[in-house]
């Protein structure tokens, strides 16, 4: 899994992403929520439910999505875009290694610059390891592990993937999610919710509406689906021709 | 007036080959154009048209109308639906206000057409670097982020204004009596002002946004993300302020805490809903009556507009070749 | 490859070609648009025919991530990943590849297209031909039989495009398969011998380019013929039915054969017949720029 071609791929990938201008756009939400977190502690607000709102709601209907889709969509997308990828496949690398790698790049990176502020904004806001705090954690590194399968999966299928992507958040999860109660069982930010819920047990603040064991099992689908359609569809990518 | 390229002069006979030391400007039939030219205003002109005209998709592919389409096609929804419900029940329910007209549904439709569509204004003249070509006709520098900002503006405006028309027209059908009318039309014009405000400022926000990439999909995700961030984060803010406040007697919130008042000022659909209110707008709307603060909205609309469009400027101030 | 062809909706890029493409080099002639990015995808496996077959070695390149052990292809799109340094590239595609020794592999290939000086700078500070130079060595580390390159002589100075042609010339005679396609002939014309000419998504010749030059015998040839005396072997040669036409020109005797054969007999026959001492004969228009521009003109597939 973990061999010398997925090694070379990772570390091409993780110095491609940092790199970049775009480095700067997904540190800025998570920077926004412990910003917030610290500035309402100091106010003192007198709803006692504000650590689920901000870092529970707030972190998970924003800055979780959209740092994972910052940072899934560039992993595959960006060298599709440059057509670098090109040098990448033109290998005998099995197409499931360069997603894998790329994956577990996008996951990490995520993890770091999404559930890391969502652990510190818990701390911060719940004053210690309560069980809001290690809830939106674990939700958190779900989270991350789910949204980067569902973004690598669009962003090898369209060029347009963060438009895509950000419909789904914006529109599925976000508006779609709140009026019509089937969609949340088709909603990454959902299962998300419903890990973090199962240690939190916050379900009205956190808006969390799944069980863990629905949470658990539709994420697990959606996320092995996700790279399974990603693989197949990378396996035949095409290279279009010059003046077409 | 700039310089005529392509230039022949009255020409010698052509590919004779040049006698020894002496050159030939060879006439190669190019057309020489004395006639009048049409001036800086025509060029602002038609620069505002083509942009008008990218904003909704007209003259590129099918593609590019989806979002416009679809987008109005939401706005008018709750207009006729409106118009639906006043003619079935003899003019007395109303679903919806002219100036704050199902504020969710309005703000959904303005994201994701401004972040969608100000990228198809401006990134991709940066993509493939027109720029100069544009600013080597005579152009001055403000032109051109002027006359992409009227566009878009008129987009937007076209975008908030028609469904209140329709809106207004489909309750004008049901109602009876002048005073009805009348009714209905003085609750336009704010209605009509309000939108105004909402398309002068997403526009200018937009815009500026849209024109630190070339590349469209980062310009949508950064609009996005600064649209849908802010405003999830007001809305939110508030909620908690307003939960966390005493309850007076009976239960009811004894007054709208600061708390509570100031959280809009972060996204601007918020900021736009309580300059409404400030001036007068006493329909509900997703924040709570700022009340003294509201000199405060007037204020931070102000400063996003001057922002965004002082912004836009500089931007456009130095175009090198890229 | 058997009866390929690739279309886009309505448009048809690359229409019903069938060829075999063996050792040596071989170019892939074709004014822009013709097909050729298209039919090298094809070929390189980025592209899956829309119709027919096509194999490389025996087997077809579409979702075939084995075949690039013995392939390489140097798209004609100038990407690269320019923050790491040149040898950082190609050892990294060395390492793709896993090969033994990717360092050693990474730096024969890099000692190859000459870029051993500049190998450790990073390849955002190259020049386009050094990328294009670098690029090359990525695809060439891992030794493949078949080397597949879209315009490879794009953006590069004399000297780096003769050296190209040089590489390129000596990895054929190696008994590797190269295909590199161009649209500017005189490439084309000094380092292969064998040509596929694309027009429009058909192939409109193959083979050595003078022998296909000589199959078109309804166009005239063109030869410069400097003698003793021009203008009364003009004379005589205009009397000639082998013969179309006559100009004097400042460098010689310019003549128009309609029958290249019968004129190169019989011109010998003539200037001794007559006297006149034949200094030079030179054929004005054998030029792949000719062969190319006859074949642009006319419809169809010509001569295979």
């Amino acid at each position: 899994m973990f061999g010398d071609q997925a090694r070379v791929i990772a570390s091409i990938t993780i110095r491609a992403t940092m790199g970049r201008k775009r480095a700067l756009l997904f540190a800025i939400p998570p920077l926004i929520l412990v910003l917030v977190t610290v500035l309402l502690k100091l106010a003192h607000p007198h709803d006692p439910s504000w650590p689920s709102q901000i870092v529970g709601i707030f972190g998970f209907t924003v800055v979780l999505p959209l740092t994972a889709l910052i940072i899934g969509t560039s992993v595959v997308g960006a060298e599709v875009d440059e057509g670098s990828i090109v040098h990448l496949l033109a290998t005998p690398v099995p197409r499931s290694v360069v997603i894998w790698s790329k994956y577990v790049v996008a996951a990490v990176l995520t993890a770091a610059f999404a559930a890391v502020p969502e652990l510190l904004a818990g701390l911060i806001a719940t004053g210690g390891l309560t069980k809001l705090t290690v809830g939106l954690f674990a939700g958190a590194l779900a989270g991350s592990v789910m949204y980067n399968a569902v973004f690598v999966m669009i962003s090898v299928l369209t060029t347009r993937a963060i438009a895509y992507g950000l419909a789904y958040v914006v529109v599925w999860e976000g508006l779609v999610g709140n009026f019509v109660s089937g969609a949340r069982l088709l909603s990454v930010g959902q299962y998300s919710l419903g890990v973090a819920n199962a240690i939190a047990h916050d379900g009205t603040a956190l808006n969390a509406s799944l069980s863990l064991g629905t949470s658990a099992v539709m994420g697990a689908i959606v996320t092995a689906a996700a790279i399974v359609i990603a693989v197949r569809a990378l396996s035949a990518f095409s290279l279009k021709g010059d003046a077409i | 007036m700039t310089a005529d390229n392509g230039a022949a002069t009255a020409g010698a006979a052509p590919v004779t080959g040049p006698a020894a030391g002496t050159g030939v400007i060879h006439d190669l039939g190019y057309q020489h154009y004395d006639g009048p030219r049409l001036g800086r205003a025509a060029i602002i002109r038609a620069l505002y048209w083509h942009s008008l005209r990218s904003a909704f998709g007209i003259g590129r592919g099918a593609k590019a109308k989806i979002v416009p389409i679809l987008a109005f096609g939401l706005m008018c929804l709750p207009a006729i639906a409106n118009a639906v419900a006043v003619a079935t029940s003899s003019g007395h329910a109303r679903i919806v206000d002219y100036d704050t007209y199902t504020y969710p549904l309005r703000t959904l439709v303005m994201l994701i057409f401004v972040a969608a569509q100000a990228p198809e204004l401006v990134s991709r003249d940066l993509r493939s670097h027109v720029l100069p070509l544009y600013y080597s006709r005579p152009l001055r520098r403000h032109d051109y982020p002027l006359a992409k900002y009227t566009a878009f503006t008129v987009a937007c405006l076209l975008l908030v204004e028609i469904p209140l028309i329709i809106l207004y027209l489909g309750t004008i059908i049901s109602v009876s009596g002048g005073s009805a009318v009348w009714g209905q039309t003085r609750a336009l014009i704010p209605g009509l002002g309000v939108a105004a405000l909402w398309a002068v400022l997403l526009a200018a926000i937009g815009l500026v946004l849209a024109s630190f990439t070339g590349r469209r999909a980062y310009a949508t995700g950064l609009i996005a993300i600064y649209f849908f961030l802010t405003w999830i984060l007001a809305k939110l803010l508030v909620g908690i302020a307003q939960n966390g406040a005493a309850p007076g007697p009976g239960g009811l919130v004894a007054g709208v805490p600061l708390g509570a008042r100031l959280p809009g000022l972060i996204s601007p659909f918020t900021v736009v809903d309580g300059v409404r209110q400030w001036l007068g707008g006493t329909n509900p709307g997703p924040i709570p009556n700022p009340g003294s603060a509201g000199v405060a909205y007037g204020l931070m609309f102000v400063l996003l507009l001057g922002v965004s469009l002082g912004g836009l400027a500089a931007r456009y101030r130095k175009v090198g070749a890229s | 490859m058997r009866n390929v062809s690739r279309w886009y909706g309505n448009v048809v890029a690359v229409n019903d070609i069938t060829v075999t493409i063996g050792p040596g080099v071989t170019g892939l002639l074709g004014p822009n648009g013709a097909g050729k990015s298209t039919l090298m995808h094809m070929i390189a496996g980025f592209l899956a025919p829309s119709r027919g077959e096509l194999t490389v070695g025996g087997t077809p390149s579409w979702r075939n991530p084995g075949i690039y052990r013995t392939l390489g292809l140097v798209p004609e799109r100038d990407s690269v990943y320019a923050f790491l340094t040149g040898a950082e590239f190609v050892t990294a595609s060395a390492r793709l590849h896993k090969l033994p020794d990717p360092g050693a592999a990474a730096r024969r290939a890099i000692e190859m297209v000459e870029m051993t000086g500049a190998q450790d700078r990073k390849i955002s500070t190259y020049s386009k031909g050094m990328r294009q130079r670098i690029r090359v060595a990525g695809s060439l580390v891992h030794d493949p039989e078949v080397l597949l390159l879209d315009e490879p002589f794009n953006g590069m100075d004399p000297r780096q495009r003769l050296h190209m042609m040089d590489l390129l010339h000596g990895l054929g005679e190696q008994g590797r398969t190269i295909l590199f396609s161009s649209h500017i002939l005189e490439e084309v014309e000094r380092v292969s011998g064998t040509i596929q000419v694309m027009v429009a998504g058909r192939l409109a010749a193959s083979g050595d380019f003078r022998a296909i030059r000589r199959l078109m015998t309804t166009r005239p040839h063109v030869f410069l013929v400097r003698t003793s005396d021009d203008r009364g072997l003009g004379a005589t040669l205009i009397g000639r039915p082998a013969v179309t036409g006559v100009e004097l020109t400042d460098h010689g005797l310019s003549v128009r054969a309609s029958d290249y054969g019968t004129f190169s007999r019989e011109i010998a026959v003539l200037t001794r017949d007559q006297g006149i001492r034949l200094r030079e004969l030179l054929p004005e228009d054998e030029s792949l720029e000719s062969v190319f521009a006859y074949l642009i003109d006319t419809d169809g597939p010509r001569a295979r």
